[in-house]
């Protein structure tokens, strides 16, 4: 995901929003890429997560799975559509670090 | 109306947008129409009893990998805080002319708009085959056809799957999960006839064979035997009997027509019901989508359904769209199919098949994948990918259905080896395109809400947001920034480019880089991955502020990266681009 460009300290995500949108409305739920995730802590479903990554508030469990990620991609080769969960987690962290660690739903 | 009036007056209720059918395509086209239009009542009209559920995830739940719970589509209580009306109720007849439905207890209810979402259903067995009303024989198409499997799974030794589709692969592996022997009858010599080709089909079929099934090929259900109402075995069209106590029927999907034949006006209905690019059935006020909607495909102009999640969900959502006014139909494009075939991931985008007369078909076979890209001149028309790893066959699509040349991918994409985002950095932004080639301002997608009823008037409605668009800098002057309004803009370099710059002599072709390069500089300015115009998280960003900026600013580097790899040669170039002499500055407005 972080890809160092030449020693510039670039980043650079895979997928733009519109990318992820068209993902995230494309996964079918089948809980894959969660059950392959050593990062989750307390369950979060598949559900909640995806409307959670494309918009509205951010509830604190799945804040807290998103800060926990730490992109090794175990829930890329899982999925059986083979879309990027990885990507989406990142635009979730994206979508926390715009409106604020501190601003997220109790 | 007047005769349900007379039945029960209270009876007669109506809404803005009602839906028929609370599948995948069905919420979403209401909470799609939730948000696009917060002051229209929207109404499901669904005989089922359980909310709407990830249906290709049933084959999990088959195999106790995912709970009844994680099976919700949607989390739970969308329906309340979203104010969609679920009615449970089953629709008999449409009156279009009145506008109203008659409901099976007799009731009337009234539209404005109509969405047809009401699915598929299993095709089956023949009626007329003998035994195939036998305890034990099923089709797996809904919840409850996977709770009933699951309680008899203990019983059983053997089980019979009849079909040749993805569906009954992901049956027979969940049946092997279990430790059951499969018999796996596939009426034709291949898999899958129209997407895989023999090879693909092979290598499929060894994969399931591997993991321990029996595969019978060119064999048929000729009759099912039972003892006392429940299956005992199967009797195949070579004349043999499978001993089973289980009978998996999966031979495919077949549209819910009933409500389209039971209409006064008459609905274009064939294979699904028939629309166009805006979901519009052929009666007025009446829309279609999902498993049930017939479109049309664009490399074969025929009408066809798409019976898949993501197809449902991006119809739904345009359905939507259009039904609330707020209708700009996104183009389907081809089909797209990506599963996992036993334990092969398979992806299908377009026609993998095609053989048209220039078509021809590349094929790769190597370390246990296979490709086949079918290619009209330098164009792809339909790509399939079978293996342990996917592709990233969306960005695939987006190929064949923005008309790419795949000349100098064609290696890449028969290997496997296709980078999407280096691909697509190096071409222009899809909305940049579109802006550049219709002229007009890209409509940006308010966000998602997750408010409650009360807040509703703070959602914002959807209006061109030209203050967000790329703007183009002339040097450092306020002056020369102007935003993008109804013409193909090219950025001027008056700052960096010398008049004295000898032009080449092949004009034509100095235009067209020029023009290239011009796009390039767009897309810059534009910043594809977080432009200004952001569409539905701008929400929730704080309103000009360290936070944001902090998280821009690593980001500069990777348009710095964009640059070089549209541009190689920056001192080449026809206009030289520094970081001293900014040519396009679409962030200024932003910092300020």
């Amino acid at each position: 995901m972080f890809k160092s460009n030449s020693g510039k300290n670039a980043v650079r995500l895979h997928k733009s929003g519109p990318e992820i949108a068209q993902e995230l409305h494309a996964c079918i739920g089948c809980n894959e890429c969660l059950l392959a995730c050593p990062a989750l802590g307390e369950p979060v479903t598949i559900d909640v997560l995806n409307r959670e990554t494309l918009g509205g508030p951010i509830s604190r469990p799945v804040a807290q799975f998103a800060r926990a990620c730490y992109q090794c991609g175990a829930c890329v080769a899982p999925c059986p559509v083979g879309l990027h969960r990885d990507a989406m987690m990142m635009w979730l962290k994206v979508r926390l670090l715009r409106a604020g660690w501190g601003a997220l739903q109790q | 109306m007047k005769k349900a009036q007379a039945v029960n007056p209270i009876a007669l209720d109506s809404a803005d947008m009602v839906i028929v059918g609370n599948g995948i395509a069905g919420l979403t086209a209401a909470v799609e129409a939730r948000r696009l239009a917060p002051e229209k009542s929207v109404v499901i009209m669904t005989s089922q009893s359980h909310p709407t559920i990830n249906t290709p995830a049933l084959k999990q739940f088959a195999i106790g990998k995912v709970t009844r719970e994680q099976l919700l589509a949607y989390p739970a209580g969308t329906e309340r805080t979203q104010r969609i009306h679920v009615v449970h109720a089953h629709v008999e007849e449409i009156r279009a002319q009145e506008k109203y439905l008659r409901l099976a207890s007799g009731q009337c209810f009234g539209y404005g708009q109509l969405l047809l979402a009401t699915g598929s259903h299993p095709t089956g067995l023949p009626h007329d085959l003998p035994g195939q009303d036998f305890d034990g024989v099923m089709t797996l198409h809904r919840l409850h056809d996977y709770l009933d499997l699951r309680r008899r799974l203990n019983e059983v030794e053997e089980a019979v799957v009849v079909g040749g589709g993805s569906h009954a692969i992901e049956t027979v592996m969940g049946l092997l999960y279990w430790g059951i022997t499969v018999h796996w009858l596939i009426r034709s010599e291949t898999l899958l006839p129209r997407t895989l080709d023999r090879t693909a089909s092979e290598m499929v079929l060894e994969g399931v064979r591997r993991a321990g099934a029996k595969i019978m090929t060119g064999t048929e259900v000729a009759g099912i035997v039972g003892r006392v109402g429940a299956v005992a075995g199967v009797v195949t069209t070579r004349q043999q009997l499978i001993p089973c106590q289980l009978v998996l029927v999966c031979t495919g999907t077949a549209p819910v027509m009933s409500l389209a034949d039971q209409c006064d006006l008459p609905i274009k209905h064939q294979q699904g019901i028939q629309v166009d690019d805006f979901l519009r059935t052929s009666v007025r006020d009446i829309y279609a989508a999902g498993d049930v909607a017939a479109l049309r495909d664009p490399l074969t102009g025929k009408y066809g359904p798409r019976a898949q999640w993501y197809a449902a969900v991006s119809q739904a959502r345009t359905a939507a769209a259009v039904m609330t006014g707020n209708g700009e139909p996104e183009a389907f494009g081809v089909p797209w199919h990506a599963t996992r075939l036993g334990d092969i991931s398979m992806v299908s985008v377009g026609d993998p098949l095609a053989k048209s007369g220039q078509s021809a078909p590349l094929t790769s076979q190597r370390k246990g994948s296979y490709r086949r890209i079918s290619l009209v001149d330098d164009r792809l028309v339909g790509y399939l990918s079978l293996g342990p790893a996917q592709p990233d066959s969306l960005a695939i699509k987006r190929i064949i259905d923005e008309g790419h040349s795949v000349r100098e991918i064609t290696r890449d994409l028969l290997r496997g080896e296709f980078d999407a985002h280096k691909y697509f950095s190096g071409k222009r932004n899809y909305v940049v395109k579109r802006m550049l080639t219709t002229g007009q301002p890209p409509t940006p997608l308010p966000p998602l809400s997750g408010r409650l009823p009360g807040e509703s008037q703070a959602l914002p409605r959807i209006s061109p947001q030209t203050d967000a668009l790329p703007q183009i800098v002339e040097g450092t002057s306020e002056q020369a920034r102007q935003p993008v309004t109804g013409q193909i803009v090219r950025p001027v370099h008056a700052g960096s480019r010398s008049t004295s710059t000898p032009h080449p002599p092949n004009h034509q072709a100095a235009k067209e880089q020029r023009q290239q390069i011009a796009e390039q500089r767009t897309l810059i300015g534009e910043d594809p991955k977080f432009g200004p115009k952001v569409p539905f998280w701008e929400e929730d960003a704080p309103q000009g502020h360290g936070s944001e900026r902090q998280f821009i600013s690593p980001l500069k580097h990777s348009q710095d990266e964009t640059d070089a790899l549209a541009n190689p040669h920056p001192s080449r170039s026809l206009w030289h681009y520094s970081s001293k002499l900014p040519a396009v500055k679409g962030k200024n407005h932003v910092q300020k």
